[in-house]
């Protein structure tokens, strides 16, 4: 004790110096600091910019270490340490001032980013990228000042850096403007998730991701398209809107191919047609009442059944052939309801006269039946949007199916849409209009237009 | 998606020739399009010397409907060729998809092997030989379905039967598109003006071609209206009626200068194809009829047409809609007018044909309908969820 007395009974100057310097220098700081402030939050009151807080919050611990810092740096220079430890004291005074100081920086840039990212719509996988890439820059300034401040040579680490760069930008290159495409995408704010886009070059769909490389487009075929930014920036993009209410079961079309099976029956005669047809299975009737339809889909339509044309052409009786081809298929909810008027029909005819005729060998009426395979198709429309664009691109055979054979040969009593229309999305109105619709007066193309008109009406 | 429905299953296709004729050319068109779909079609043929040919040739007459003199001796070379082929052809097809009745007894090993038998009927047997037809059913009956080209073909059997109409390929010679320079040269070949309407008939010189009842028709249609008439077609080699036909057909033109009679060499499709082309309307004013392909031809080609209401060709025309159909020398002379008066008329049932046409009569077509037939013998209701 007495020693250390002795000392500083011989050496006070050499530490009140330093003292004094640290204190006022403190001080003076502290008094900056403090005044800084005051101005800062009178700026934040007054200053819109929302980022200011951010900056004032994150610097005010950390700024009290700096003051320390600077004070005692600059108490230790005008001390008389000797120089072979005042060098390395000194330096490692800035060294803690230049981790503070880029530990501080770290946590500004970070809380930026963070708070400016959802502003400027930028997703979160870019969001990470741009923070940790702040991060990254920020560490590698730091790293080389702090070299300089213990006099290590910074050429060779610069020379490292320029070789990442150039490398990260070589390796980089295709995603880059990506990237930038990703920028422009969600600064523009003209397509989000959900909505359902055309391009240009063909692709469709619902967008169901979007990131800071590629858009994610799930198509009506229930198949994820994954899109480019830069190739979605470049395209002509019609984007049909926001995501309309959703089904709760969705709408799985499917299609139908037949094949004609040939029963050997013929008739010759009226009488012949009739009792044939009197005990004729379902399949039967139904055949040679949408065969015509079905064969000549793309003819102006003309509501004949195989019998009707028969009746007018082969028996040439073409008042008879006019109610059979008058009978309104559509107002028939089963083929027996059916096979009944067409049978009762023929039947009044043949009582009004007693001349049996007979068709021209080779223009005998053929009894024919259809085998029906039934496929799914990849098309699904979970709402309205999606059920007008499948119909857009549907085959025939699919609409036929969904809007013909499972009213009348499956013996639903309604269109498959209706129903669906109806149980799945509550859309009783168009549902009902839908079931309204007679489809024996349109073609199949006439049709699918009619069809994809009253579901845009609906939408709109 | 029908092609890996199919994927597994073996089709043995078995008929009596790989060349010549039209089954082989069929199946020379039909196979590697399957086999491109997924499916494993391959082919098979009998044996048989030219004894058994002359007695099949015999048999398809017959059921054509020609009058022939079939013995016991012929049944009995049929059966022990038959015979013979039972023993020695490989069959390894789950689906044996038996072409006419040349190979039709191979179905005897059906107790033996299972698998699923189908028989193809590529004759018009609308009009056949009730002795031959008779001594064929048994063995058609043990099938498990039987194909035919039309209805008018078929008849009351215990099996399921089957309607698939025969195709045209629209990218062959006798269809595909062609430059009109090249319409030009063959009209100009054949020295047929197109300055005025042509009304041409494709068919060979046979009396059930009715070429005589065409020139009369024609010289009605005349009598008003300045056009011109062709009538191309060849003679089988072997036929020597083709030759007095054609002689009958000569006269009965009178050297008139406005009736082209053109004797086609065979492979002369290009030709044909211009022919057709360069027409205003298309006639087949035939007697009898197979299925008539000239006559969805001519529509694939949007050509307005007149057919007799026989064979196929109702399939193919429907009256009014996809073109007309007549039934009397007066009556395709009145619809030839009325086309030629009317060519809005003419050419709204031209369009309307090559639709029915490119739905109905296309090998795409016919290979939908060979694989939903191979699929149904899988399944025996009428709605099938695949």
């Amino acid at each position: 004790m007495n020693v250390i007395f002795e000392w500083l009974s011989e050496n006070w100057l050499a530490v009140a110096v330093p003292l004094a310097v640290f204190l006022a220098t403190l001080i003076a700081v502290f008094w900056l600091r403090a005044y800084s402030f005051r101005v800062l939050n009178r700026w934040i009151s007054q200053a819109a910019w929302p980022a200011s807080k951010i900056l004032v919050e994150s610097t005010r611990v950390p700024s009290a270490l700096w003051c320390l810092f600077i004070s005692a740096g600059l108490a230790i220079s005008v001390s008389k340490i000797p120089s072979g430890w005042k060098n390395p004291i000194n330096n490692g005074m800035w060294t803690l001032l230049l981790i503070s100081i880029t530990l501080t920086l770290l946590n500004i840039i970070g809380n930026l980013i963070t708070h400016f990212s959802p502003k400027l719509k930028i997703p979160d996988n870019l969001t990470i990228v741009i923070r940790n890439g702040s991060r990254v820059i920020i560490l590698l300034i730091a790293i080389l000042v702090l070299l300089g401040i213990w006099n290590v040579p910074t050429a060779p680490v610069l020379l490292l850096i320029a070789v990442i760069i150039v490398v990260g930008i070589l390796a980089l290159r295709d995603i880059f403007p990506n990237i930038i495409a990703g920028f422009q995408i969600n600064a523009a704010g003209h397509i989000k998730k959900g909505d359902y886009v055309k391009l240009g070059t063909g692709e469709e769909g619902y967008i169901i991701e979007m990131n800071w490389r590629t858009t994610d487009i799930r198509t009506l075929e229930e198949n994820t398209v994954i899109l480019p930014n830069s190739h979605l920036v470049r395209s002509s993009i019609i984007n049909y809107g926001h995501p309309l209410k959703q089904a709760q079961e969705p709408f799985r079309f499917y299609t139908r191919v037949h094949l004609t099976e040939l029963t050997g029956m013929k008739a010759r005669s009226l009488r012949e047609l009739v009792d044939i047809l009197r005990t004729s299975s379902d399949a039967i009737v139904y055949f040679h009442t949408h065969h015509f339809l079905e064969q000549h889909h793309f003819l102006t339509p003309e509501p004949s059944s195989d019998f009707a044309l028969w009746v007018t052409e082969a028996m040439g009786d073409e008042a008879l052939g006019e109610r059979l081809a008058s009978v309104d298929t559509f107002s028939f909810f089963d083929l027996k309801s059916l096979r009944d008027r067409l049978v009762g029909i023929i039947d009044e005819s043949l009582a009004r006269t007693t001349e049996n005729r007979e068709a021209m060998p080779g223009r005998e009426f053929y009894f024919m039946k259809s085998v029906v395979m039934i496929l799914p198709t990849p098309y699904v429309a979970h709402d309205l949007r999606g059920l007008a664009e499948c119909l857009r691109q549907l085959s025939l055979g699919s609409i036929y199916f969904h809007i013909f054979e499972s009213r009348l040969r499956l013996g639903k009593g309604l269109n498959d849409f209706t129903v669906w229309l109806r149980d799945n999305l509550g859309e009783n109105e168009l549902g009902e209009e839908i079931s309204r619709l007679d489809p024996y007066t349109y073609t199949l193309e006439g049709l699918r237009s009619q069809l994809i008109q009253m579901i845009e009406k609906r939408i709109k | 998606m029908l092609g890996t429905k199919l994927s597994g299953k073996v089709i043995q296709n078995i008929n009596s020739t790989f060349t010549g004729g039209g089954v082989a050319e069929i199946l020379n068109r039909m196979i590697p399009l399957l086999q491109q779909l997924g499916v494993d079609a391959r082919w098979s043929v009998i044996k048989g010397d030219d004894e058994f040919f002359s007695v099949t040739k015999k048999f398809h007459n017959a059921l054509h409907g020609r009058a022939e003199e079939i013995t016991e001796r012929d049944y009995a070379i049929f059966q022990d060729t038959g015979k013979k082929n039972i023993a020695e052809t490989e069959i390894y097809g789950d689906i044996i998809f038996v072409h006419d009745p040349q190979p039709i007894m191979l179905v005897n090993r059906k107790q033996e092997i299972g698998k699923k038998w189908i028989w193809r009927c590529h004759i018009d047997v609308s009009h056949a030989n009730e002795a031959v037809w008779s001594f064929l059913e048994p063995y058609i009956n043990k099938y498990d379905s039987a194909v035919f080209s039309s209805p008018s073909f078929s008849r009351v059997l215990p099996i399921r039967q089957f309607l698939v109409a025969p195709s045209i390929d629209p990218l062959s010679d006798k269809n595909k598109e062609l430059p009109q320079a090249m319409i030009d040269s063959v009209m100009a070949k054949y020295g047929i003006p197109n300055d005025k309407p042509i009304i041409t008939q494709v068919s060979r010189f046979d009396y059930l071609k009715d070429p005589v009842g065409v020139i009369e028709a024609f010289k009605i249609v005349k009598r008003n209206m300045d056009c011109c008439l062709v009538l191309a077609g060849g003679t089988a080699t072997d036929d020597p009626e083709g030759e007095k036909v054609l002689a009958e057909v000569r006269e009965k033109a009178n050297n008139d200068p406005d009736i082209h009679i053109l004797l086609l060499p065979p492979n002369s499709d290009i030709e044909i194809n211009a022919l057709q082309r360069a027409s205003t309307i298309i006639l087949q004013k035939s007697l009898r009829e197979g299925f008539a392909l000239t006559v969805s031809e001519a529509l694939w080609k949007a050509k307005p047409v007149v057919a007799s209401a026989v064979g196929g060709i109702p399939l193919q025309v429907k009256n009014k809609f996809t073109g007309l159909l007549s039934y009397g020398i007066e009556g395709t002379a009145f619809d030839l007018r009325q086309l030629l008066s009317n060519p809005e008329y003419a050419k709204w049932l031209g369009t309307n044909g090559r639709e029915h046409v490119r739905y109905n009569f296309l090998i795409t077509r016919h290979i939908k309908d060979y694989m939903l037939m191979f699929l149904a013998q899988e399944h025996s209701q009428e709605m099938v969820y695949l």
